[in-house]
């Protein structure tokens, strides 16, 4: 379903004889053949307009997911397995409090303080902030449950016995640690992917996020809640696309999870 | 396990005696949760002075846009306090925080960010409260009804139907039911708010609705596993054995078991309920911080933001350490250990 979705969403965008950008048919027209999800209030088609925002939502959401895992597995392995307390109790306070911010305020505060309308390199108007502030915030969480896992893991057989054959803490650490930490909070982060999809379009709402004309999920369902009256398709395209990638996302988690449980 | 959990029951309503040990242990726990939620605050203050001062880019700069000229900038700088050394300025910031005072709006400036604050935060509370009290109120007895009929069609509909729910985005659903509950039958009305109570019960419902969406769910599917576990224990086979009936038994005693991981749940979930309350009140036209928050966004009032953001931080390490407060009160079994 996943891979329906992402397929869907380079392909469309290609195949499909109208640009995202381009004025193509009058405003406000009701779902067709040639249109499948009608078109907007200037007369853009929303069908590919919904699909190559897909693009955006979900190359950014592996992007800052990716990352934030990757960062946030290194620092919280180290942290789990430093031997300087200080070093270990700095990052855990330094993560509670990242994390006691709800994340959209967060991300919001990060974004503004950014400032939303700095462009960097072919990326759109307001990606760069959004991608910048999901990086500061989003390696927290893993951090905490890389730092569970090393403390679990710690004491393990194999740790130990690694340990008295005289390997280096760093060798330990990428050799023996490292990939047993990851398999968990990789399977979190496919979950964690829901979230972020969920608060970039959050963003289009809130002010920030990716600015149009650029399309993407939040900005486009937020240009059509205005209509929504009458031209209630603009809206609920690109929603009803949102909630099956949840869906979709939350079905390879849950199979992530209840595998990585039956093997130890 | 089987005698950890029967007194749990039986016990709890008659069990004076072990009052004053448990009660001063209970205090013990409560005061080293507060210790840490202190620590915790002390780090999301630092925190929130700190992100100002050294994330990328210039906040004045932000704030006034690329065209603004130096002296501008200079001057909003000084305003801003961000001119100063990053120590003293960190002094200056903390002794402002303890008497309560957050700095001053950039853009609205007769108010103070403490006074915008007091005026938008009850809004937003009561909306988080309506939702919990929603969420309990449809999930518990959910999560009880699929534990009855576990296995059958109703369960696994129920189950693809919560998955379905805790997907769709709460944004996206308030417009739903602001297309058929406000356009199409107009039986609510499609945002704002009156401002007095109960009249607000009114602008409140959708999106109370709309929130839950993502709670109840989780209520849930946590109280039909509860359920389900409790269920297979020795003491729920005794009572059944003694000829009590099943709608007895899940009210007297799987249901008390199962609302205890309801408060941890609800204590968890008090940061994603603050964001979510954001974006729905963004939707709705609630007139409570997530609003102000847009407001402050589009105008780049970047001290109104930070002070929502640390109000609303330090709400929920104090909301958590008060669930694991109610949690050790309500639960004998960790008082004892």
């Amino acid at each position: 379903m996943l891979g329906v979705i992402v397929v869907l969403c380079l392909v469309i965008p290609i195949v499909w004889p109208d640009s995202p950008d381009s004025l193509v048919a009058a405003p406000y027209q009701a779902p067709s053949l040639r249109h499948p999800f009608g078109t907007d209030s200037v007369g853009r088609d929303v069908f590919v307009r919904t699909f190559a925002g897909g693009r955006i939502d979900l190359i950014v959401a592996a992007v800052v997911v990716g990352a934030s895992l990757a960062i946030g597995t290194l620092l919280g392995t180290l942290s789990g397995a430093s031997r300087h307390r200080a070093v270990d109790t700095f990052l855990m306070r330094l993560v509670d409090a990242v994390i006691a911010f709800p994340f959209v305020i967060l991300i919001l505060v990060l974004v503004v303080l950014i400032g939303p309308d700095r462009k960097i390199g072919p990326m759109p108007a307001g990606l760069p902030a959004t991608v910048i502030a999901f990086l500061l915030v989003g390696w927290a969480y893993y951090a905490r449950l890389a730092r569970a896992q090393t403390l679990a893991l710690r004491q393990s057989d194999f740790v130990v016995a690694a340990r008295i054959l005289g390997y280096s803490q760093p060798r330990i650490i990428v050799r023996h640690l490292a990939p047993g930490v990851a398999r968990v909070t990789a399977a979190y982060a496919v979950g964690d992917a829901i979230l972020a999809v969920v608060v970039i379009a959050s963003l289009a709402f809130l002010g920030a996020g990716v600015q149009p004309p650029t399309p993407e999920w939040g900005n486009i369902m937020y240009e059509g809640r205005a209509f929504i009256a009458t031209a209630w398709w603009i809206t609920v395209a690109p929603g009803v696309l949102l909630a099956v990638t949840g869906v979709a996302l939350s079905l390879v988690a849950d199979a992530l999870l209840s595998g990585s449980r039956a093997d130890p | 396990m089987t005698e950890d959990v029967v007194p749990i029951a039986l016990d709890e309503p008659t069990a004076p005696a072990r009052r004053g040990s448990s009660a001063s242990r209970w205090g013990r726990r409560l005061a080293s949760g507060l210790g840490q939620a202190l620590v915790v605050s002390y780090v999301v203050v630092t925190v929130s002075y700190l992100m100002v001062r050294l994330v990328p880019g210039d906040p004045a700069q932000a704030v006034l846009g690329a065209r603004a000229t130096p002296q501008a900038v200079a001057a909003l700088r000084h305003e801003m306090h961000i001119d100063r050394p990053l120590l003293a300025g960190y002094v200056d910031y903390l002794g402002g925080l303890l008497r309560g005072d957050l700095g001053d709006s950039i853009v609205q400036s007769d108010q103070t960010v403490s006074g915008i604050v007091d005026r938008t935060l009850p809004v937003t509370l009561e909306l988080i409260f309506a939702t919990m009290l929603l969420s309990v109120c449809v999930g518990v007895p959910l999560g009880l009804l699929l534990a009855l009929k576990q296995g059958r069609a109703v369960d696994h509909a129920f189950r693809v139907a919560l998955v379905v729910l805790l997907a769709t985005p709460p944004f996206f659903l308030g417009l739903l039911l602001i297309v058929a509950f406000s356009l199409h039958w107009t039986l609510l009305p499609a945002g704002g708010w009156a401002g007095t109570w109960p009249a607000n019960l009114r602008y409140l419902i959708l999106p109370a609705v709309a929130m839950s969406a993502f709670l109840m769910p989780q209520i849930g599917r946590t109280v039909r596993q509860v359920a389900i576990d409790v269920s297979q224990q020795d003491f729920i086979e005794a009572t059944m054995a003694r000829g009590m009936s099943t709608r007895t038994v899940m009210v007297r005693h799987v249901m008390p078991n199962s609302l205890l991981p309801v408060i941890t749940l609800l204590g968890l979930n008090m940061g994603a309920l603050i964001a979510g309350a954001v974006v729905v009140e963004a939707v709705f036209g609630l007139p409570g911080i997530g609003s102000e928050l847009v407001e402050s966004v589009g105008q780049r009032d970047y001290p109104v933001i930070q002070g929502i953001a640390i109000v609303s931080a330090l709400f929920v390490v104090f909301s958590n350490a008060a669930a694991d407060a109610l949690y050790t009160l309500a639960d004998p079994r960790t008082r004892r250990s």
